[in-house]
């Protein structure tokens, strides 16, 4: 056993040191080395007979060291010296002679560097060993122990106090300290310098022509020259001619040195230029609004807003808001640089852009222009201006008046079921009737000498006799009035089935007995017939009833839509039925329709015929007022918007040139119409006066008569 | 429900025809939508209004022939070509091929403008006319910082700043400045240019700060056709002075960013020596360049007398007779609005501190025919120079002041070119607060519009002005017949008894002015107190009566009225009612800072 352990390691040296000693230094130590462990191993013997490994190494350390120190110190250092050195050559140290199993085999110590590492767990990570207390076995199937952790303060502590211990590494993997000779350090730092590691190494050695030499008599190519060294080569030639002819052709183009194109004279003269291009209108941006003393940079003081207004804004709308606040600063020097000006310069851009432009005609007058040119009002006189007088009577809302031919009385009817006559000029109340139903309509003979007063009432038509005028003339219209209880029902019976003509004692007239609610009277300008309106009857909307004959007719028309009201042409026979979108013309003579007039309006409510017979006006439930000319067109030729509300009446005066509407809103306008008798002029209307201080009941307004 | 059905292959008519919106425009031209936008901004085609929108409100509509008009433009070919060569570019720098790459670059086509330009003004005075916007931007740019990450390029704001100051050296040499306006965003001028009012606003020289909510390709592309359009346009003003148009300016003052003054100084210089024959002042002008030149290394002290010598150079030269009989014509060619503006300044010599705002001073003063200079290297002459008679201040720190000029601020020179007269310095010292500066594109004739005070004593000093020249001509021609070697001190004496007698005349007028309102006040305050009542009262009702009679008449009128002149007249008088609450809002704050006034003394 001891003579294959002493023989082993020694075979192994030798073996594996022959490669090396080229690099290393001289061998001798080995060799020392060698006799060492000899020396040890024989001590051993003397020692210890038999004894386990373990016990034997650890004796052959004690001995080893007792030893070494005793008989031969120079040579164990130098020893130790050589293993170093073989350690750095192997990249591996594992030369420490501390380390306790090193020791275990100084005798091979270098070979063991070769071999491998102290740890045997081979190439893997530390980390797995991290919580073991060995690295792996050796070859005798032992724990390789962990040496024990040193506690950090301590190895801080013997860093300070080791003069070496910069040149101290810790190598992790075999878990050992390294101390780093001298020439490992200049090794390290050439290394660091990119150089390379040996200091005798170098890098830019001389050439050395190793195929000349001095005494060299023959050339290493005897070959002469040849000639195409000394001619122009003819490829090269073709080559060339072969680029001259491209440049002439124009195939080849060279890159021109630029030249910056400045500016020439773009607009030589203006006189040729002034055609059109036949593009689209070009229509030049509009300029920039130019600023006013708030934008000024030092702007009066008036014009720098108030905290409060300031606070204000931002109540307001981000819209509304003022985009610029003035500002005042006290010198030039002071003016901040404008934060917006990118923002407003881009803006601008996109404005030019991206906006389409559109000429606007921007009217740069006086508003007051732009109304028409009337002629004054002063010149228009005589019209009402003011409340002359007033009637008081009725306890509701006055739905019609009517005043006599002369001009002498008045009647009114009022929702109240009565009707009043009242004298114009006093404004004294002649007569009153109860008539029990509402008053919708009230008419005026327009006979002077016939003081026939026709009342509409609910579904009844009433003809009353005022009882004014002298006797001879009371007789006459009592006349009239007298009828046949009998013979008057035969006679209505055939022609007009709807209207019955009764005797009224109470009121000592007439009674028209209608099947539906009557809502306007109209009398014929010879006073004889009269028409009625029943909107709400389907075949008889409009009825003529003729007074001296108590007899009744429908009209020999068919009618279209809801009929409003009627009236009678003041000189000729001819009728208008006003419907609830046009006013159809009729002459009663020749039977048939002559004009069919379109007012446009939503829904009329009264009509009025001009004295002169080729005007009317219409006035309507939304507040709309046309005139017609009926020379000029079946189109209105102006309408006239002036009530917020329902017209109720309109009228026209029967001598001057004044005509009148009344409305819901308690308001009456009066305007001017002249007609002129010229065909080529059209009517003036101006408008007058707008007559106030009526009130309303029932929200309804009241009817006007002139 | 389908309303107009049309057979397929049948042609569309009216505004479907006319108009397609944006994306069809985009399809049939194949461009992407920046090309177009760029397009459009060069070739300055806008959307248009159709009457009927057929496609929706929300739709940008293009007139189908001005799709065309940019169908056949040959920019869209360029960019085609630019957007391949740039594809190309990328290949090379992706291949690390950077000469190739280089080369390509170097080669990239690059679009012209100038068809475009003379297309769009196919005269001069259309350019002019629509040159504001172009101005305002140049200058704006010219004020930028350049940046990278912004795409500002250094050499677009040089090229700015060149032609800004080119555009400002012409305006100033021909005395074409009207109006100036420092406001809160900078500062507006208005020059009239071939019966053109022309106004820019250049911003403060300060920092500006691009913000990120601003697309600067949209401002590039409009900048890319407003350089070129300002180059040609100051080339054809230059030609009409007889100058070279690129001009070739003094490298060292331009180093010292002195370039407004440079130029200046060439544009009077070439001008002074201008002659019929169009190679001869070239020369001149180059001699005289060098002249220059070497008088600058040797001396700087000696400007001054340099520009004398320039100014009698053109006297010595053989066709000086010539020239004078030009000059004479084009003086009666001048309008007598460029006259007064020319002699605003004559006897005025200004010195600018380190601390005013040089260059819009260097700009205004000399358009208004002032000599001016300021604290700084290149200047022409120093502060101790005794002849100024004006030093513009802005501190109220300072070393040496001399009894013999006057210490004023900046706003006094804006103010008295807006007011074309020279006002007096008192209100505008150093160290006191200036009167208000007041916008001169206001008109007060507009009625009922707030006249502020100052306007209102500006407006009695011009009309004190204008009556004291009336008897002075005489003396003014004396002046002018006299050598031109004046002593600069007896400029100063005259320019000094100028203004004391204008100062005299003033405060002459002030006075009677005062005692006129005193007499008014009195017979006011008899009127309304001892004057019987009765008359007033009754006058009161008079006119209540009147108004009654007037307003319900006003309706009338609005009766007859067709509803669309109704509409518009009631809109106007919305208009006008909301200026009038404007001024009335004025008015009250004045009321009441007067009030206070008034508390306070």
């Amino acid at each position: 056993m001891k003579g294959k352990k002493k023989t082993m390691p020694k075979n192994d040296v030798h073996e594996e040191e022959a490669p090396l000693p080229s690099e290393k230094v001289p061998s001798p130590p080995v060799s020392d080395s060698d006799s060492d462990s000899d020396y040890e191993d024989s001590s051993a013997d003397d020692g210890e007979s038999s004894a386990s490994l373990d016990s034997l190494s650890e004796s052959e350390l004690e001995d080893d060291s007792s030893e070494n120190g005793g008989s031969s110190g120079n040579v164990e250092a130098e020893g130790t010296e050589s293993s170093l050195d073989e350690d750095i050559v192997n990249g591996e140290g594992s030369g420490s002679e501390n380390s306790d199993l090193d020791q275990q085999v100084v005798e091979s110590d270098s070979s063991e560097d070769e071999v491998a590492p102290r740890n045997t767990i081979g190439d893997v990570p530390l980390k797995w060993y991290e919580d073991e207390p060995h690295i792996g076995y050796d070859i005798k199937g032992k724990k390789i122990k962990k040496k024990e952790k040193q506690d950090k303060l301590d190895s801080f502590l013997a860093n300070v106090d080791d003069s070496k211990s910069w040149r101290k590494i810790y190598d992790e993997y075999n878990d050992e300290v390294v101390e780093l000779t001298k020439d490992e350090i200049k090794l390290v730092r050439r290394l660091l310098k990119n150089q390379a590691p040996h200091s005798d190494f170098d890098p830019y050695p001389d050439y050395v022509d190793w195929y000349k030499w001095e005494d060299a008599k023959h050339p290493l190519s005897n070959a002469p020259e040849p000639k195409r060294r000394f001619i122009p080569s003819k490829w090269e030639a073709k080559k060339v001619v072969q680029y001259v002819r491209a440049i002439r052709k124009g195939t080849i183009t060279f890159d021109k040195p630029k030249e910056e194109d400045g500016p020439y004279l773009l607009w030589g003269d203006d006189s040729g230029s002034t055609e059109k291009s036949n593009h689209l209108a070009y229509i030049p941006a509009p300029k920039q609004k130019l600023p006013g003393h708030d934008e000024s940079y030092n702007p009066p003081l008036e014009y720098i807003p108030t905290q409060e207004e300031i606070n204000s804004y931002q109540l307001m709308f981000e819209e509304d808001r003022p985009k610029f606040i003035p500002k005042r600063f006290t010198s030039m020097r002071s003016i901040p640089a404008y934060e917006n000006a990118m923002k407003e310069s881009f803006e601008r851009c996109l404005d030019l852009y991206l906006c389409p432009r559109v000429r606007k005609k921007r009217l740069n007058i006086d508003p007051e222009s732009l109304k028409p040119k009337l002629p004054s009002r002063k010149e228009l006189k005589p019209y009402p201006i003011s409340c002359y007088i007033e009637y008081k009577g009725h306890e509701d809302a006055v739905t019609s008046i009517s005043v006599e031919a002369s001009g002498q009385w008045m009647a009114s009817g009022s929702s109240d079921g009565t009707v009043r006559v009242w004298e114009v000029e006093t404004g004294r109340c002649l007569r009153r009737w109860e008539v029990g139903e509402a008053v919708s309509c009230v008419s005026w003979n327009p006979l002077p000498d016939m003081h026939i007063l026709a009342v509409s009432a609910g579904q009844d038509v009433l003809l009353l006799n005022t009882g004014l005028g002298d006797e001879e003339l009371q007789n006459q219209i009592k006349e009239l009035l007298w009828i046949d209880s009998s013979t008057a029902s035969d006679d209505s019976g055939d022609k007009a089935p709807s209207v019955s003509w009764l005797k009224d004692d109470k009121h000592m007239g007439l009674r028209l007995r209608h099947f539906k609610t009557v809502t306007a009277v109209e009398w014929h300008r010879k006073g004889d017939y009269f028409s009625t309106v029943m909107p709400t009857d389907i075949l008889f909307k409009v009825l003529i009833h003729q007074l001296s004959k108590k007899l009744t007719q429908k009209l020999p028309f068919k009618l279209r839509g809801l009929a409003v009201r009627s009236t009678f042409h003041p000189s000729r026979s001819i009728f208008f039925v006003c419907t609830k979108k046009s006013v159809r013309v009729y002459d009663l003579l020749k039977t048939k329709l002559i004009k069919k007039l379109d007012t446009g309006l939503r829904e009329a409510s009264s009509i009025a015929v001009h004295p002169g017979g080729d005007n009317l006006i219409v006035g309507s439930k939304e507040g709309k007022m046309c005139w017609f000319d009926m020379d000029l067109s079946s189109k209105p030729y102006k309408i006239l918007k002036c009530h917020p509300k329902d017209i109720n009446n309109v009228i026209f005066h029967r001598s001057y040139p004044l005509f009148a509407s009344c409305s819901d809103d308690c308001t009456a306008y009066v305007f001017h119409g002249m007609v002129y008798s010229d065909l080529n002029q059209n009517p003036l209307i101006v408008p007058l006066e707008i007559l106030r201080g009526h009130t309303s009941s029932n929200g309804r307004g009241e009817s006007l008569a002139v | 429900m389908v309303k107009h059905y049309r057979p397929p292959g049948k042609k569309k008519e009216g505004n479907a025809a006319k108009f397609v919106i944006r994306s069809q425009a985009l399809k049939q031209l194949q461009i992407s939508l920046p090309l177009f936008r760029k397009l459009c901004i060069l070739k300055g085609v806008t959307p248009r209004e159709p009457k009927k929108k057929f496609k929706g409100t929300h739709q940008t509509y293009y007139h189908v022939k001005d799709i065309a008009f940019l169908h056949h433009e040959p920019l869209v070919e360029i960019h085609r070509a630019i957007r391949v060569h740039e594809r190309k570019i990328k290949k090379a720098e992706a291949k690390k091929n950077h000469e190739r790459a280089n080369r390509l670059r170097e080669k990239t086509p690059k679009p012209k403008i100038d068809r475009i330009i003379r297309q769009r003004y196919p005269r001069f005075v259309d350019a002019l006319g629509e040159l504001d916007d172009c101005l305002t931007m140049v200058h704006l740019f010219a004020a930028l910082p350049a940046s990278e990450s912004k795409k500002i390029e250094v050499e677009c704001v040089h090229k700015c700043r060149r032609l800004a100051h080119e555009w400002q050296a012409f305006i100033s040499r021909t005395h074409k400045l009207r109006k100036t306006f420092v406001s809160v965003k900078g500062i507006y001028y208005q020059a009239e240019v071939e019966g053109q009012m022309i106004t820019w606003l250049t911003p403060h020289s300060l920092q500006q700060v691009v913000s990120d909510d601003v697309d600067i390709v949209t401002m590039l592309n409009f900048l890319q056709l407003y350089e070129p359009l300002l180059s040609f346009v100051n080339f054809r003003l230059y030609h009409s002075i007889n100058l070279k148009y690129p001009p070739i300016l003094d490298p060292r003052l331009e180093a010292l960013a002195a370039d407004l003054y440079a130029l200046s100084r060439y544009v009077s210089t070439k001008n002074g020596s201008s002659v019929v024959n169009s190679e001869a002042p070239q020369v001149e002008s180059e001699q005289l360049e060098t002249k220059q030149k070497e008088l600058e290394t040797g001396n700087e002290t000696s400007e001054l007398r340099l520009a004398q010598l320039q100014h009698q150079l053109p006297s010595n030269e053989p066709g000086a007779l010539m020239h004078l009989v030009e000059e004479v014509t084009g003086e009666h060619e001048e309008d007598q609005d460029t006259k007064e503006c020319k002699t605003l300044f004559k006897n005025v010599k200004f010195f600018l501190s380190r601390e005013v705002p040089r260059e819009s001073l260097l700009f205004v003063i000399p358009a208004f025919g002032g000599i001016v200079s300021w604290e700084g290297e290149g200047a022409p002459f120093g502060e101790s120079d005794q002849s100024i008679t004006h030093q513009i201040v802005d501190r109220e720190a300072q070393g040496h002041r001399f009894l013999s000029r006057d210490y004023v601020q900046p706003q006094w020179v804006f103010d008295c070119v807006n007011a074309r007269i020279i006002l007096p310095t008192d209100n505008y010292l150093v160290g006191r607060i200036p009167p208000p500066h007041l916008s001169p594109f206001i008109n007060y004739d507009e009625e009922g519009a707030y006249v502020p005070d100052y306007a209102k004593t500006i407006k009695h000093l011009q009309a004190a002005a204008r009556k004291e020249v009336l008897p002075l001509p005489g003396v003014g021609n004396e002046d002018l017949e006299d050598p031109q070697n004046l002593v600069v001190e007896g400029i100063i004496g005259r320019a000094e008894a100028n203004e004391a007698a204008e100062r005299k005349k003033k405060m002459m007028i002030l006075e009677q002015q005062y005692h006129n309102d005193l007499k008014k006040e009195l017979k006011g305050v008899t009127y309304t107190t001892a004057g019987s009542k009765e008359t007033s009262g009754a006058v009161q009702t008079g006119e209540s009566a009147t108004n009654v009679e007037e307003n319900p008449d006003d309706d009338m009128g609005k009766l007859m009225m067709s509803r669309k002149k109704r509409k518009l007249l009631e809109a106007m008088q919305i208009s006008n009612k909301r200026k009038q609450a404007q001024v009335d809002l004025i008015k009250h704050r004045k009321k009441k800072i007067d009030e206070a006034k008034s508390q306070r003394s």
